[in-house]
């Protein structure tokens, strides 16, 4: 009986969270993140660790994509409005010189640390479809998700959906 | 009143002048149906050495770019299932036979001979069309495409697969008489 009950608990959160799954957030087969470690702007190293029991949240990003100029607010807020969720958030600018990094967040997201991807073969080794890109990645280190394009982080629907993942440790 | 008259006649020349840029401006050419949005946009060889020079490429890359000519491809899934990009499928054609595009590799070569530091050569890739890509529904995706630089006007068909299994009905796509963009002398 009471295994029952955690079957149909599982089997319930599990649809709660496919319904509830936005546009441009598809399902894949999960997959083995690839290796990522590197410098932030202050010049800190950050591995991309898989025991911190936490979902990611990887963002690929470049200041020449046009969605990216436009993304780049949204996922700021959505940073702050989650900062007490148990869900990290990894962006990672690809091979651009540190002025150019500065002067774009300086004028878009000014709170983002972004790490620096500065010879872009981190980002060739996730193979992003494009940029930008982000991936949702579980604790157990397997990319679970894949975002398709620049979305609108800051909406409600969004946030719902990561806040979902944030309490799966599993 | 001789400076109403340079007043007007100068109005006249920037109007004139700007018309002459919009005549001359690249045009973009649009092809949407039910299952599809394809967008081509011919690139002069100013425009693209200004895109790469604002991302701080040297000189000799910049002018490398400068002997192909560029466009600038978006492509939109309308279909309801997976729409299937693979550029080999792609031809280009004209009157005089057919103009390959110009590979990835034909860029890496090229970026190795120039020493070309590996950031840009990043950049580069990244601002190029996938070879290949499964468009999931609803997916917009662009880039470049390059092809040697010709006077000549050409035909680009563009071929896709459909359905997850690719057993779907194809989906071909032409752009008669495009023609790589040139600046204003």
């Amino acid at each position: 009986m009471k295994k029952t009950f955690i079957f149909l608990l599982l089997f319930s959160a599990s649809l709660t969270v496919m319904a509830g799954t936005p546009k441009g957030i598809i399902k894949v087969t999960p997959r083995i993140a690839p290796p990522l470690s590197l410098m932030n702007m202050d010049g800190e190293q950050f591995t991309l660790s898989t025991n911190k029991q936490r979902w990611h949240f990887v963002h690929f990003w470049a200041s020449w994509c046009g969605p990216c100029r436009r993304e780049m607010p949204t996922i700021q807020r959505l940073i702050n409005d989650m900062a007490k969720d148990n869900i990290g958030f990894v962006i990672v600018n690809t091979a651009e010189s540190d002025d150019t990094i500065f002067g774009f967040l300086g004028g878009v997201a000014p709170d983002i640390d972004t790490l620096l991807d500065k010879d872009g073969l981190t980002t060739e080794l996730w193979k992003p479809r494009g940029l930008p890109s982000t991936y949702l990645v579980d604790p157990q280190g397997q990319i679970q998700y894949v975002v398709i394009g620049g979305q609108d982080w800051h909406k409600s629907k969004y946030q719902h959906f990561l806040r979902q993942l944030s309490k799966d440790k599993n | 009143m001789h400076y109403q008259f340079a007043y007007q006649t100068s109005r006249i020349i920037i109007l004139l002048l700007i018309s002459l840029q919009v005549m001359a401006a690249p045009q973009r050419r649009v092809v949407e149906n039910p299952n599809i949005k394809m967008v081509v946009i011919p690139r002069t060889a100013e425009q693209m050495a200004a895109f790469y020079e604002g991302r701080e490429f040297p000189s000799k890359a910049t002018d490398a770019t400068r002997d192909a000519c560029f466009f600038t491809i978006g492509i939109h899934n309308k279909t309801k299932n997976i729409l299937w990009l693979n550029t080999a499928n792609w031809s280009i054609t004209t009157k005089t036979g057919s103009i390959p595009l110009l590979s990835r590799e034909h860029w890496a070569q090229r970026w190795k001979k120039l020493n070309l530091q590996q950031r840009f050569q990043s950049t580069f890739r990244w601002t190029l069309l996938p070879n290949m890509l499964d468009f999931q529904v609803d997916e917009h995706e662009g880039g470049n495409i390059t092809l040697p630089r010709t006077k000549l006007p050409f035909t680009l068909t563009a071929h896709f697969a459909t359905h997850r299994d690719k057993s779907g009905e194809p989906i071909n796509i032409s752009f008669k008489d495009l023609r790589c963009a040139e600046e204003i002398q």
